[in-house]
Order: C-alpha cells, then sequence, then structure tokens
C-alpha cells in the first residue's frame, strides 16, 4: 500500500511539472515571437541576395491566414484551383474565417490584445488595431523586390497603399476590389420578385414611393405564399448588417455615395455623419411609414442573420434593400430549388425624382486588403505568393478555374465557360465554389476587375457583359427585357456621371486607435443602432421627435468633435493622394 | 497492512500527540507526517497560483494606459484615470443595473427552483420513469447558448412561435407578442431561458445530497405518523441544508461576474438597453476598441465586488446558520 501511494504522489507531482512545462511553452511561444519581430529586417536583407537567382521556390510551405469575411465554400485548398495554387507555389493556407456575420471584428481585438495573430491576415475595417499594435509589416521593401506582379496591377496606383499621411508605410495591400474595375452589373439598389413585376406589368420603380406602391398591390392580391403570409419586404438589423440594409440606404436614396457613416461635403471636405442630412431623416419616415402600414415585416428588428436568410430563401419575402452579396446565401436556395421567379431585381429607387442613384460612383484603389503580419516567418515566400497569384497565370486560374476543365479555349483564342459547367455555377453555385475553388481565392491579393483584358485579349474575370448576360436567368431577362435593358446595371446611373472621389472609399481610411475617437466612434454606432430601429418603430406622429432626440443624443456624446476630426483626417488623405495641399 | 483513514494517514501516527507549546515545530511535524497528502493537493494549488494569482499580475494594467507593442517598462502610467471614466459613464451604470438584475433574478429562481425540482423528483416511486425525467431535464445544460439563443427566438417568434400559437389558441391575448422587440421583457426571457437550460443540471448536486440521508430518519417519521409532505420540510430539506447555504453563498460570490454568453446571444437592438451586461460593456468599450486598461479596470471592479459578496454572505450565513464555507 505504501509504495502505492508513493506511486500516486509521483504521478501527480509529474501532472503538476507538466503543467509548469505548459505555461512555459507559452513564454516560448511570446519569445519566438518577439524574434520574429526583430528579425524582421534579417530576413528581408537574407532574402535579397537569393533574390538574385530567381528560380522560384516551390518548396512545400504553410502560412496560416485569417479572413475577416465568412467563406463558408472554403474547403481547405482540396478544391481544384486549390491544389494547382499549392502545386505552383509550394504555399497550402491554413485558413480560417470568421462566422457569421462579425466581420472579424472580436476575433482581431483579441488578436491585438494577445499579440497571437496568423501570418497574413485579411483583417477589414480592423487592420489599424493591427497596426497600432504593432503586428503588422511594412510591405514596401518586399513589394519592390520581389513583387513585379503586384506593382504591375497597382499601376499608378501604388501611393494609394500608403496607410496615412503620418505615416507613408504599406501595411496591407487592397485586395477586396478590382483595380480598373469597371461593374458590368447592380447587385444593389431596391429589390423585388421577378413575379412581382411579372403579374403588375413590369410598372415603372423610380421612387420609394412606386417602390411601396408595388409591394403594397402585390400583397393585396396574394396575402400567402406557398401556403405562408407572404411578407412585402424586410430587412436585416443583426449586427453591422444593419448598415447595409437599414442605414447605408439612407444615403442611397438621397444622391450621396457610401463613405461609411459619413458624409462628405466635395467642395468643403467637411465630414458629417450621414444621419444628420435632413433628406435622410425623410428617408427614415418613409420606413417609419412603411411599418405603420404593415409594410416592413414586424421581425425586422429582431430576427438573425440566419432568421432572415431563410426567410429570403423560403420565397415569401416580396422586396428586400439590400446588396446582392448579402443575401446571395438565400437567393441560391432558391435557385438550387428551380424558383427562378422568386429571385430578385434591382432598381436604383430614390426618395424623390430630384435625387440619383450614386452607387456607381467610383472610389479609385481603395479597398480593405490582406497584410503580413510579424508573426510570418517568412515574409518574402509570402509576398511572392501573393505576387505570384496577381500574376496573369494566378488570376487567371483564380477567375476562370483550370483550362479544359472549368473553361476552354475557342479557335479564336477566346476563354470560354462550356454549357453544362456554366449551369452548374449558376443553379448550384455553393457546391460549385467548394468544389472548383473558383472565387474563393481572388480576395487574398491584387487583382484586376472586371471589364480588363489580359494580354490574348480576355477578360480577367468572368464577369463581362455576354457572360453576365449568360448567367442570368430566364425570369431575369424577362424582367430586364420589360424593362429594355441587357443588364441591371443598364438602370442604375453610370460611372461616367459622377468624378471619382477624391477621398477614396472612406470606410477603408485607418481612423487613431488612441484618445477619445474610437470611443466617441462606438458610442455614436451604440445610439445609430438603438434608436434607428427605434425611430422606425415608432408612432408616425412621434417620429420627428424621436428623430430629433436621436441627433440630439449623437451631439451630446460628442459627434461633433469627432466629425472635426474625421475632417482632418479625410484633408490629409486627399491631400496625400492628390497632392493639394489643404 | 495498516489501515489507512480518511485523510491518507496511518492511525498509528496520527494519535501521536502534539504538545500544544510547541506549534511551529508541530506544524512542520505534521507535514512530514502528511507528506503524501501535502505532494498529493501541491499541483492544485499550484494550479490555482498559475491560473488565478499569476494573472492578477495584469490589473496593473488598469493603472496604465497600455499600449500592446510597448515593454512593460515603457507604459504610461496613468493612476486613478480608468476608473474615474468608468465611474462617470452613465452607461455603466445602465449596465450594472442590468448585471444585478439578471443575476439576482437567475439567483432567486435558479436557486429554489432546482431545490423544488430535486424534492419532487425525489418523492417519484417509479425509477425508470425517475431516471428519465432527470436524463432529459438536465440535457439541455449541454447544448451551447448559440443554439439555446436560436431555439429561444424560434419558439417566441410571431409567425409560428409555439408560445404565441399557443397563447392565441387559447385566447389569452388576441394578437401575437413580439417577445424579443419589448425591453422590459428580456429579463424575464433571459431567466426563463436559463432555467429552462440548468434547472437538471443543478437539480443533480441536490438529488446527491438527498441520497446521502439515511433512511431510517424517513421510516421513524412514517412511524411517527408523518406524512409526505410533512417528511420533506421535517428531514429532506434539513438533510440538504448544508448543501444548500453552500450553494447559495457560492452564487452569491458570482452574482456580478454572470458572463455574457445569454445575453449577447439572445440581445437584439431594441432591447440594448435591458441586456448590455458588465461583460458586454467591458468587451464593447474595452477591448474591441484597443482599450485594454479600460478592459481591465472593469473586469477589475467586478472582481473586487465579486469577493466582497461572498465575504458578506458567508459571514451572514456563518452568523444565522453557523454554517459556511470559510
Amino acid at each position: 500500500m505504501k509504495s502505492k501511494s508513493i506511486k500516486t504522489a509521483f504521478t501527480l507531482m509529474l501532472m503538476s511539472s507538466m503543467l509548469i512545462a505548459g505555461c512555459g511553452g507559452n513564454n516560448n511561444a511570446d519569445n519566438s515571437k518577439n524574434a520574429a519581430n526583430t528579425g524582421n529586417n534579417a530576413s528581408t536583407a537574407t532574402a535579397t541576395d537569393s533574390a538574385a537567382n530567381t528560380t522560384a521556390d516551390t518548396s512545400p510551405v504553410t502560412f496560416s491566414f485569417f479572413g475577416a469575411d465568412a467563406s463558408p465554400n472554403w474547403n481547405k485548398m482540396q478544391d481544384e484551383v486549390g491544389k494547382v495554387i499549392t502545386e505552383k507555389t509550394g504555399v497550402t493556407l491554413n485558413a480560417e474565417y470568421d462566422v457569421g456575420s462579425g466581420g472579424g471584428e472580436q476575433k482581431i481585438s483579441l488578436m491585438a490584445a494577445s499579440g497571437d495573430v496568423p501570418d497574413l491576415i485579411f483583417a477589414k475595417g480592423n487592420l489599424s488595431k493591427l497596426v497600432d499594435a504593432g503586428l503588422v509589416i511594412d510591405m514596401t521593401d518586399l513589394i519592390d523586390k520581389y513583387a513585379p506582379n503586384l506593382k504591375k496591377v497597382y499601376g499608378d496606383n501604388m501611393k494609394r497603399l500608403k496607410y496615412s499621411k503620418d505615416d507613408q508605410k504599406i501595411y496591407s495591400i487592397p485586395t477586396n476590389a478590382g483595380v480598373d474595375q469597371q461593374s458590368f452589373d447592380a447587385g444593389g439598389g431596391f429589390e423585388i420578385q421577378q413575379r412581382v413585376l411579372k403579374e403588375l406589368g413590369y410598372p415603372q420603380v423610380k421612387t420609394v414611393q412606386d417602390y411601396e406602391k408595388v409591394l403594397k398591390d402585390y400583397v393585396a392580391k396574394h396575402p400567402e405564399t406557398d401556403g405562408q403570409p407572404t411578407i412585402p419586404l424586410t430587412l436585416n438589423a443583426d449586427d453591422w448588417k444593419i448598415m447595409i440594409t437599414v442605414t447605408n440606404p439612407a444615403f442611397l436614396t438621397t444622391g450621396a455615395p457610401d463613405d461609411g457613416e459619413y458624409y462628405v461635403d466635395p467642395t468643403t471636405y467637411a465630414a458629417q455623419l450621414h444621419y444628420k442630412r435632413p433628406a435622410e431623416k425623410e428617408y427614415f419616415r418613409w420606413l417609419n411609414h412603411m411599418y405603420s402600414e404593415g409594410l416592413l415585416d414586424k421581425d425586422t428588428f429582431v430576427q438573425k442573420d440566419d432568421q432572415y436568410k431563410a426567410k429570403v430563401a423560403s420565397g415569401r419575402v416580396l422586396g428586400l434593400i439590400s446588396q446582392e452579396w448579402e443575401y446571395q446565401d438565400g437567393e441560391n436556395a432558391l435557385k438550387a430549388a428551380g424558383k427562378d421567379e422568386y429571385t430578385y431585381a434591382h432598381f436604383p429607387v430614390t426618395l424623390t425624382d430630384e435625387y440619383k442613384d450614386h452607387s456607381f460612383q467610383s472610389a479609385g484603389v481603395d479597398a480593405s486588403g490582406i497584410a503580413i503580419t510579424t508573426a510570418c516567418k517568412d515574409p518574402v515566400r509570402a509576398i511572392k505568393f501573393l505576387d505570384w497569384l496577381a500574376s496573369d497565370e494566378g488570376q487567371v486560374l483564380m477567375n476562370w478555374g483550370i483550362e479544359g476543365k472549368q473553361y476552354t479555349v475557342n479557335a479564336d483564342g477566346k476563354r470560354v465557360i462550356p454549357a453544362d459547367v456554366q449551369k452548374k455555377k449558376t443553379d448550384d453555385a455553393n457546391n460549385f465554389a467548394k468544389e472548383t475553388g473558383i472565387g474563393l481565392y481572388t480576395a487574398l491579393t491584387a487583382h484586376y476587375g472586371d471589364g480588363v483584358k489580359d494580354s490574348t485579349g480576355n477578360y480577367y474575370t468572368t464577369n463581362f457583359p455576354e457572360q453576365i448576360v449568360a448567367a442570368y436567368s430566364d425570369a431575369e431577362k424577362e424582367t430586364l427585357k420589360a424593362y429594355k435593358a441587357t443588364t441591371w446595371k443598364d438602370l442604375f446611373p453610370k460611372e461616367s456621371d459622377f468624378p471619382v472621389k477624391e477621398w477614396g472609399a472612406l470606410y477603408n481610411m485607418p481612423t487613431p486607435t488612441d484618445g477619445d475617437y474610437q470611443v466617441t466612434f462606438k458610442k455614436t454606432q451604440d445610439i445609430i443602432r438603438k434608436r434607428i430601429p427605434e425611430a422606425i418603430l415608432s408612432k408616425p406622429a412621434d417620429f420627428d421627435k424621436v428623430y430629433d432626440a436621436f441627433i440630439a443624443e449623437l451631439n451630446k456624446a460628442g459627434a461633433e468633435k469627432m466629425e472635426a476630426e474625421y475632417t482632418d483626417l479625410v484633408k490629409a488623405r486627399v491631400s496625400l493622394w492628390t497632392g493639394k495641399d489643404l | 497492512m495498516k489501515a489507512l483513514t480518511e485523510n491518507g494517514v496511518t492511525v498509528n501516527e496520527s494519535v501521536t500527540p502534539v504538545p500544544p507549546t510547541k506549534r511551529n515545530s508541530g506544524f512542520w511535524k505534521s507535514v512530514l507526517q502528511q507528506k503524501y497528502l501535502y505532494l498529493m493537493s501541491l499541483p492544485f494549488v499550484i494550479w490555482v497560483f498559475v491560473f488565478s494569482y499569476v494573472p492578477l499580475w495584469g490589473w496593473l494594467m488598469a493603472f496604465q494606459n497600455y499600449k500592446p507593442i510597448k515593454s512593460f517598462r515603457d507604459q504610461k502610467w496613468v493612476g486613478l484615470k480608468n476608473f474615474k471614466e468608468l465611474f462617470h459613464d452613465e452607461r455603466f451604470y445602465l449596465v450594472l443595473r442590468n448585471t444585478l438584475a439578471m443575476s439576482g433574478l437567475g439567483l432567486v429562481f435558479g436557486f429554489v427552483v432546482p431545490i423544488i425540482f430535486a424534492v419532487m423528483l425525489n418523492e417519484l416511486r417509479g425509477s425508470v420513469f425517475k431516471r428519465t425525467v432527470q436524463t432529459i431535464s438536465y440535457l439541455p445544460h449541454f447544448v451551447s447558448w448559440v443554439v439555446v439563443g436560436g431555439i429561444v427566438y424560434k419558439t417566441l417568434a410571431i409567425d409560428g412561435g409555439i408560445v404565441n400559437d399557443l397563447l392565441t389558441h387559447l385566447h389569452i391575448i388576441d394578437e401575437p407578442i413580439q417577445f424579443m422587440a419589448k425591453a422590459k421583457m428580456f429579463w424575464g426571457v433571459v431567466t426563463a431561458a436559463d432555467l429552462w437550460k440548468e434547472t437538471g443540471w443543478n437539480a443533480i448536486i441536490y438529488l446527491a445530497a438527498i441520497t446521502g440521508i439515511d433512511k431510517e430518519l424517513y421510516e421513524a417519521a412514517k412511524v411517527d405518523g408523518a406524512g409526505r409532505i410533512k417528511q420533506m420540510f421535517n428531514i429532506t430539506l434539513p438533510g440538504i441544508r448544508t448543501t444548500i447555504t453552500v450553494l447559495l453563498i457560492m452564487s452569491i460570490g458570482h452574482l456580478i461576474g454572470i458572463g455574457f454568453e445569454k445575453q449577447f446571444q439572445l440581445s437584439n437592438n431594441l432591447v440594448t438597453d435591458y441586456s448590455e451586461v458588465l461583460d458586454i460593456y467591458a468587451l464593447k468599450y474595452g477591448i474591441q476598441i484597443g482599450r485594454f486598461s479600460y478592459g481591465t479596470a472593469i473586469s477589475m471592479f467586478t472582481s473586487v465586488v465579486s469577493v466582497i459578496l461572498l465575504l458578506t454572505a458567508n459571514g451572514v450565513m456563518k452568523k444565522f446558520t453557523k454554517e459556511s464555507i470559510m
């Protein structure tokens, strides 16, 4: 018995020493991180030598990656395109994507706090947290030495990659939007189901009043869809999506471009929270009216993202005010079920006739993008990987897939997608993406947008006018024909109608993480997300009172000071990019 | 082979008298005597130290303007600035109210209902039925709050939610109630969801305590003519009184640190004034916007309040029931 208890004691001691060792391991990890941090310059230096011999290094290497946008079709690079990428570059991405609609905020905040970052990161709007925590490396030299393709793609826009006027390093390369993108299709505006338009004889839909009438007329005729109550209009107010479907349409319908939560005066560059524009109050008043009329879904501000998508997928929602990517999952389900007449048409609806939809005003090259972190042991390999993806070969692979499988080249040297592949791509989009990997990799690197042709005279992307029309379902084509258009975009005002925005897309502009700015911004966000729903749900007679109290509350929280600070940032950005002295 | 007593010390050694005059050497002597006992508890002491005391070092952050990039020596010390800011923020008092309200409700119902449930379950005769009920009732404990959140939303939905369907069919209400949009109902919804999820699980410990009660007591009571109800109040409940007290003190200690999963999953923009709790506030105004020091100040506040609550509860119980955990 005695010997047994000694054994027990030793076992326990062993366990405790393991515990201690476990903690020690943590420290080691910290140290190695520091080493990576300081070893940055060193590795760049050694890599310079190896750059002399330009043979591509394709030895297997794994980079960890975090993407702030959900990528439900990600298949751990076991898809066809992914396998080719690994074969050509040796790189395997160990990717993790944010789940749901979080936009990566929680995870990236924790990364900034713990210093525990993946090698590569697509931080979306949260990059500045990582930059301020010193976790992101400067890519200026790396791009200069190892990334001819990136330089080629960005061209004259390289100065737009700089972080800010005070810190002109390149911390990330814009990858979330194509360079020189010409949109051929519109995915925004106000959406109405094809079946509704067809039955009502394709009425004119220009203003919110037209839109309202369409929904109202149809729901009066068909109060039920497939046995369930028809929902005339629903919006998604879960977390940040409230901006996409509830608050952003307020400026889009009143003739302002998308600058995140702000509106910038194009002559004075003065920024203010866009909710303060009197025209937007009228937009929210209209939503309030829609709610009191019973046209806006009662669940709008209660439902979660998945419930909203399930509703869209059920086909009983007549109208949406959103972006196609936002409700895509739901619409894909409809397409897969063959219910094409339940999919949505897009209209540039405005509050009244005097406004013009600014959806297509160009912001120039300015998008959130990918960054290399201090945890990356081989930044040179990483930039070469990104550079390969940005090469013509890489871009065609990411967009088109593999020759002979997802596309063929015809006698004229044109890339063509075979009909059966196109059918799968349209009707079974999620599985198609999962199996082939097409579309999963483009946001990793610099790429040309739609409408840009490569040296063979083919478009880089699969979105070009003919292809877009080919991808439309019959129901969509029928609707478009009735409105005398070939694509949805034909219904919208064109890029050329507006000047390129000198300040880019402000939702990508880094804001100071020190000082009061973030706190005030957070407070105003809390107020907005609480009071806008309240204003919409209030009795029409109380709307003015609620809305005015909302604006007063914003100012009380320090909005005016925050706007002044933001105005300075906008001016600094304009002067960095355009050379104007402000 | 020598017989071992409960605490692992052989009977012969433990009866050695300790001279009261030499307390100090007596202590070391007993350490030596009970060395295996000490060795066995050592890993756990280390565990507590590493995971509960070492992190306290991080509390220093609350007095700094902490920046992750800087080394400890380069951090800027700001004194009580973070605390001043915290106590001047109206929102803080709002979330404190919500935290205390929800944990108070949770304490009252989450404490009383499992006891009633356990006692009632104990009165059941059929052992198969009893066990089935017990298993079914504690299963929700293993469902994560993410899923429970979805279930609650579905159950309370206005189109097709079972609660509204039931109430309208029974003509208790005419119009379906949008439960999740009513801020004032939020506390109730959270408490109810918590009850559904945890009642069965929390009852297990009471059921275990009840099985420890001597069966002869019940037999004696029966002989004396006590009915089922009398047995419940005079034997079962007093029999588990110690367990009840200990658990009560511990849950009072947790009053302010109720976590945030439930609130996070169940809340929406319309109810934030009633759903935001301290932990969510710390997440939003601390970590999410990179204010680690502010977040630390909040968690330091909750820890201090928790300790005070725990000690007070313990003291009060000690005085009135002579039972305590310390």
